[in-house]
């Protein structure tokens, strides 16, 4: 199995080479064998008496991430999708792109995206299913900013990245949760031990975190927005992609994790508002749209609101009724993608208020057009699958009650009008997008290109989409034993039987709702027109794309304001809040942890010399804070250099007392020398407020090292190790000065690179003169 | 054979000095450097087999047993980062002659080059809290030169402030390691951790061991103390920025980890909890700086500060995953930001400038350039099958375990906008129109350093099971620091 | 007395970060001086003072003053000495470069 997730990626790698050959032939033929042979694959484990596989490949075992591949019902209904559209997309592509395009780019992304798609819906371990979910989100990205010359291409390419991987992470985040919780990354554990996840506190949290993933995946409102942009993209991908699998990864995560979340009453009414939301609002705004493509991708964004609402019912009638139209979706709105891909191919235009009356142009492509959107629609006619799945979805809304006892009980009332208001409007757009393409009058003179009947390769797929629309209308049931219930099983956790009628008789209540939507549906279609000037009133102003682009470009320029704002440039700026942090925060901690403490038992005498030397050198000290000429501050400091040494004769120390004296006269001599001829400082004329903070900041650390340094010198609880070097440096250090022994012997590490410090300063002196003094020669 | 930990250290010091007589013989210097550091690397990775093979090597300098010599502890921790060390120095001075103008290289920058190596590697390895010191300010007064090495207006003005910050953290880690003797009596950090064990951490010594904490978030440039960092971090040529943004700060996060897993553990819940506060505000500030500009080069010195801020959130988590994790991401960091600065210098060579707004389409000239900054983008954020992924997972695993939801959040939102901000970079200045009157410049040479720290980075994520035992049995060994005293007292 | 030095110690951490707070660079570089004093008598301070004779064995006599804190501002002298120096040929250049004593006169711009 874990050939067919790589063998995509692998031969992917082999297409730009492929394609640098100039050859006669398209590089789609060549790549048009890879789904093929993986459709074939899956292809066998169709059947009656389908178990699940499980094949399992260490990746990384000590961290318990591993590819372990399970194929049960579900994931082979989504495999089947992938490769069997993924063969039809690539066939159909042959003829949509040219040869002059970057077409090794183009298969290399598509593979790609194979490839990660069919490693989700295998990857039983979650954190493999997100390296494969981050997979699709960054093939979708490279795939939509396809011809990335466009500026609409780059804005839809960077807006479904960013609101797909926004969701991503946070859906690792709940994979990240869920695996604490349980100990396990696999989600077959995880569903067998749904009481576990179900007893713990943190489950609020993963279901959220898994939720926004799975919404910014299918487009649940309101994080729809990035799928119209995305029809960017070259056709066969928003056909591919956008429309019949990669999108459809959300509701495969709500799916799949249905079985652990399935009693939580959260689940339902979170996943079913976000997918009535969703289903009304896009099947609303699809009416409104002007594109084919957009037309498409709202109903895409309807449809997957509906799949979503029926998940979030988790009733067996719902979850059969999602997992069929999960299928029944991909064919008709597939196919309707590849017509509104041919109409812009031979019309070059997909407005649709230029277009109108092809009908006698592209008859074939009518008739094509005509099917999906009928099925699309649920026109009550035995022979479209569309139509099984809406009645499937009424009736489960109906039945919501016989299932659910749920504190949501206002939610369960309204849901069955809320599904006839987004399938009326559901009517309207597929008319809509019909008759407003081919029907009508023709604007010839508003085209670029005279149109003319699609090549005959173009209309192959669509017209195998087609035939299976059909197909699955005629034998509802074949397919429903074969492998649609083993997927609605896995979902529901439990057996499902349910047989598929196409009669519920004149009375039933699911019917009589498919004729509300007809009825209504076709009045308002017929007076489109006349209300569209809804659309001003709501949305309106309104716009939901309105606060993506704020909120980016807020990114832009609230992080320039509160970066510029604190990154001044200034070094004051930057040593007072360094200065602050550290004051406040030290201090809070001595504070917090009891750190004072002032003992006065051992301490050396005071004697006036030791006295007026600490007076002398905090008089230098504070002198330099007054006094305005260079020589003076320069002197003044060096007084309080001396006045160290001074302090170092007393306290025993004749080596350092040496040092400090040799060290400061040099570097008296180096002050002079560098600023003897720069300007004198300048008089102080800072606002109090300046002084103020200054003095607070000094005073204030200067208290603080005082106050810790005493109570460190308090807190003498051990003794020194320095007895052992007064003790063996004689004998082990062959010296009587033990600072000199400590410095070669035992510390000769450090003064080592003391010397080396001192090296590279020297060195770095030499460079900083000489490298201008040299300037403009050599 | 305990002698083989100091020569990380000695042998980049011998070659910096070799080197130095020789300033005017450039192709020879060239040569010789490379010889230097590809031996240099093989020697550490030569002891890092030894240490994982048999544990820690330990040399007491000049035999003088611990406490009382300067102990160099080549343990798993130390001589790994002192491995990726010389890794991302061997892919800089392969860099190198490419990049810097002949008398850049003449004025002693294989030199410098040498001895911060050597500084960064000892400020790893030594075990005593002076010499680290000592070594600190090595590496440091390696980075003062090799910052102003070329003496443009621009550099000497961003290094006036970077050493000052600098020295002052320098100077107050002197206090601090005073303070720290006044309580305990000794500077070798075992003995350190064993008195302060004795004594519970109590007192004044909590106090002690934040004041070291922030000597050391000064210079591993966590929030609210990374002022100094960006700019200076872009004013040098490409291979100084990437030696610098690999290594420099990568020191201090090391010197916290140390310190606060062998020494101050015994008030966790004082000071790791704030560690967390501070991994989020540095997570926050340090992306919105990395949005903030137009400045490629920028963008990238400002995405140093999250990714501290993961390293020091697992610290703060202080669990097995949690330190896992930060070590993971330690290790990710120093490959991916070298080889984003190099990336980044190369394309503001080869786009003629740093500034986002002024290019675009490059992808047309230079394609790999492209791609290798589109795959570092998603190593940086820690999209999966990347490095920075698996120190990302383990990272949430500790923070979920001990229940810190809030900096998960936190850390997969600036995810998020780290991404964001590389991809600007990928979006605005490689996708675009084809600029037919586009002058492109021969970048030969440049690219092979960053193709092998990239692909290492990548391998990192791809082979985890490689890597991630050994880092397992570090987090253990951290989290048992009576491992480490054992080690160096009775060694 | 460790008290009193501590008290001087801290002074000379207030004033330095006093100087250090200011624009011109001669004041900084005082400042960083005069840092260096205060960390070198804290630490000489930590080894208590005057608890014996200065750590040069000679016979007779039995206590001396802590011999490490001298070993490590020894090398802590030498090292800021090394910083000093750079630091005065560094503001002597930025200086001479960029026209300005003043290091708030040095804040640049973010495209350069």
């Amino acid at each position: 199995m874990i050939y067919t997730v790589l063998i995509p990626l692998l031969l992917a790698s082999f297409i730009p080479f492929i394609s640098k050959f100039k050859l006669k032939i398209h590089t789609g033929v060549f790549v048009f064998l890879i789904p093929l042979v993986i459709f074939l694959y899956f292809i066998q484990f169709i059947g009656s008496g389908f178990e699940p596989v499980r094949h399992t490949y260490n990746w990384i075992p000590s961290l318990g991430i591993n590819f372990d591949f399970y194929l049960d019902g579900l994931s082979l209904l989504f495999a089947l999708l992938i490769s069997g559209i993924g063969t039809l997309v690539v066939l159909y592509s042959i003829y949509y792109l040219d040869r002059s395009e970057p077409l090794g780019h183009f298969y290399v992304y598509l593979m790609m995206f194979m490839s990660a798609m069919l490693g989700i819906v295998l990857s039983d371990n979650v954190f493999v299913l997100y390296t494969f979910w981050e997979l699709t989100s960054i093939s979708s990205f490279l795939l939509i900013g396809y011809w990335h010359f466009n500026e609409r291409s780059r804005y839809g390419a960077l807006k479904s990245m960013i609101i797909t991987i926004f969701g991503g992470l946070s859906m690792f985040g709940g994979f990240a949760l869920l695996s604490v919780i349980t100990g396990t990354a696999s989600i077959q554990f995880m569903i067998a031990n749904t009481d576990i996840i179900l007893a713990s506190p943190y489950t609020p949290l993963a279901l959220g975190f898994l939720l926004l993933g799975a919404f910014t995946k299918s487009a649940q409102f309101p994080f729809h927005i990035w799928l119209p942009d995305a029809m960017e993209a070259p056709t066969p991908v928003s056909a591919y992609l956008h429309s019949a699998t990669m999108v459809k990864a959300g509701l495969y995560l709500v799916a799949r994790f249905s079985p652990v979340f399935g009693d939580y009453e959260w689940f339902f009414i979170i996943v079913t508002i976000a997918g009535i939301v969703t289903l009304c609002w896009g099947s609303y705004m699809a009416v409104h749209q002007t594109d084919l493509k957009a037309i498409l991708a709202f109903s895409t964004i309807s449809q997957l609101g509906m799949i979503m609402a029926m998940l979030g019912f988790g009733t067996k009638v719902a979850i059969f009724a999602a997992v069929f139209h999960i299928l029944n979706h991909a064919t008709f709105k597939g196919s309707l993608f590849m017509v509104a891909g041919t109409v812009d191919h031979e019309t070059g235009t997909r407005d649709i208020r230029k277009l109108g009356g092809l009908l006698t142009f592209m008859p074939i492509t009518a008739t094509l057009a005509m099917f999906g959107t009928f099925s699309m629609a649920g026109i009550p006619l035995p022979f479209l699958n569309g139509f099984y799945s809406k009645e499937l979805f009424f009736e489960s809304t109906l039945r919501l009650q016989d299932d659910i006892s749920s504190i949501a009980g206002f939610l369960v009332d309204i849901i069955p009008y809320l599904a006839v208001l987004g399938s009326i409007f559901t009517f309207v757009y597929s008319l809509y997008f019909l008759f407003g393409t081919f029907g009508g009058t023709s604007q010839l003179d508003k085209l670029t290109k005279k149109p003319h009947e699609a090549p005959l390769g173009m209309l192959i797929s669509p017209g195998i989409l087609i035939f299976g629309v059909i197909l699955i209308g005629l034998f509802p049931s074949a397919i429903n034993g074969t492998f649609i219930a083993h997927a609605a099983e896995a979902v529901y956790g439990g057996p499902i039987a349910k047989d598929i009628y196409f009669w519920h008789g004149w009375g039933s209540p699911q019917f009589q709702m498919s004729l509300i939507v007809v009825g209504i549906g076709a009045v308002l279609t017929a007076t489109r027109t006349k209300w569209s000037g809804l659309y001003h009133v709501f949305p309106g102003k309104l716009s939901i794309n309105k606060i993506y682009d704020t909120v980016i470009e807020k990114l832009d320029t609230v992080s320039t304001k509160i970066t510029t704002f604190y990154m001044t440039g200034s070094l004051r700026t930057y040593m007072i809040i360094i200065l602050s942090t550290i004051l406040v925060v030290t201090a809070g901690f001595m504070l917090a942890t009891g750190g004072i403490t002032i003992d006065f038992s051992d301490l050396a005498p005071v004697t006036a010399i030791e006295v007026s030397v600490a007076l002398m050198v905090a008089a230098a000290a504070i002198g330099t804070i007054f006094v305005k000429k260079n020589l003076a501050v320069i002197l003044i400091a060096g007084v309080a250099g001396y006045g160290v040494s001074l302090l170092f004769v007393i306290y025993r120390a004749p080596d350092l007392a040496l040092t400090q004296l040799v060290v400061e006269t040099v570097s008296v001599a180096l002050f002079l020398l560098c600023f003897y001829h720069l300007p004198d400082l300048k008089k102080r004329n800072e606002p109090l407020k300046t002084k103020t903070i200054n003095t607070i900041i000094s005073v204030g650390f200067g208290a603080m090292v005082t106050m810790i340094g005493i109570s460190a010198h308090s807190s003498d609880w051990f003794g020194t190790i320095s007895d052992y070097f007064l003790k063996t440096s004689h004998s082990l250090g062959g010296g009587d000065n033990v600072v000199n022994v400590i410095l070669v012997d035992m510390r000769g590490l450090d003064t080592l690179f003391e010397i080396t410090v001192l090296g590279i300063a020297a060195l770095a002196i030499y460079t900083l003169i000489k490298f201008k003094t040299n300037r403009g020669g050599k | 054979m305990s002698n083989l930990a100091v020569l990380p250290i000695i042998i980049p010091l011998l070659s910096g000095i070799i080197l130095a007589f020789f300033p005017k013989r450039l192709t020879f210097v060239r040569i010789l450097s490379k010889i230097f550091i590809v031996s240099n690397l093989a020697v550490a990775s030569f002891i890092t087999w030894l240490v994982f093979s048999q544990g820690p090597v330990i040399l007491e300098t000049g035999d003088w047993a611990a406490p009382y010599g300067i102990i160099i502890v080549a343990d798993e921790l130390s001589i790994l980062l002192v491995l990726t060390t010389n890794i991302v120095a061997a892919a800089c001075a392969f860099y190198a002659p490419h990049s810097l103008t002949d008398r850049k290289e003449k004025y002693y920058f294989y030199t410098f080059f040498f001895l911060l190596i050597s500084g960064v590697s000892g400020a790893f390895l030594t075990g005593d809290i002076f010499n680290m010191f000592v070594f600190f300010e090595v590496l440091l007064m390696a980075s003062y030169a090799l910052i102003i090495l070329g003496g443009d207006k621009v550099q000497l003005r961003e290094s006036m402030k970077y050493v000052f910050i600098n020295l002052f953290s320098s100077m107050l880690f002197v206090t601090a390691v005073g303070f720290l003797y006044g309580t305990v009596g000794t500077v070798n950090m075992a003995q350190i951790a064993q008195r302060v064990q004795q004594v519970d951490q109590q007192g004044i010594l909590t106090t002690v061991g934040i004041l070291l904490f922030f000597v050391f978030a000064v210079k591993a440039a966590l929030f609210p103390l990374y002022y100094w960092m960006p700019k200076s971090y872009i004013v040098p040529n490409p291979v100084i920025s990437a030696l610098f943004g690999a290594l420099l700060t990568k020191v201090g996060i090391y010197a916290i980890i140390r310190v606060f897993s062998l020494i101050f553990v015994h008030k966790i819940e004082l000071t790791h909890e704030a560690f967390i506060w501070i991994a989020g505000l540095s997570m926050i500030f340090g992306v919105l700086g990395a949005l903030s500009t137009q400045n490629i080069k920028l963008i990238i010195a400002y995405n140093i500060i999250p990714a501290i801020g993961f390293i020091i959130m697992g610290i703060g988590i202080f669990n097995q995953d949690g330190i896992s994790g930060s070590i993971y991401y330690l290790i990710h960091d120093m490959l991916i930001k070298a080889s984003l600065f190099l990336l980044v210098g190369t394309i503001t060579y080869a786009a003629g400038t740093s500034d986002l707004r002024k290019f675009s389409g490059l992808i047309h000239y230079y394609p790999f350039l492209g791609w290798m900054l589109f795959v570092s983008g998603f190593v940086l954020a820690g999209i999966p099958p990347f490095s920075g992924f698996i120190g990302k997972v383990l990272l949430l695993r500790g923070a979920f375990s001990a229940g810190e939801v809030v900096i998960v959040i936190i850390a997969l939102l600036s995810s998020l906008l780290i991404l964001y901000s590389i991809m600007k970079i990928f979006i605005r200045g490689f996708w675009g129109e084809k600029d037919q009157s586009f002058q492109p410049k021969s970048i030969k040479g440049r690219t092979a350093p960053i193709v092998v720290l990239l692909a290492l980075s990548v391998f990192l994520g791809i082979g985890a099971e490689f890597i991630y035992p050994s880092i397992e049995s570090i987090s253990k060994y951290l989290l048992n620091p009576a491992d480490y005293i054992n080690a160096v007292m009775e060694g | 007395m460790e008290f009193i030095i501590s008290i001087l110690a801290g002074v000379l951490f207030a004033t330095a970060i006093y100087n250090l707070l200011q624009k011109q660079f001669l004041r900084l570089v005082i400042g960083s001086v005069l840092l260096s004093h205060g960390a070198h008598l804290f630490l000489l301070t930590m080894g208590k003072l005057k608890r014996g004779a200065p750590p040069i064995l000679t016979d007779n006599v039995n206590d001396y003053t802590d011999p490490l804190p001298q070993a490590l501002i020894l090398t802590s002298i030498v090292i800021s000495f090394g910083i000093t120096s750079l630091l005065l040929v560094l503001a002597y250049r930025t200086a001479e470069e960029n026209n300005t004593d003043n290091i708030e006169q040095l804040r640049g711009n973010e495209n350069e």
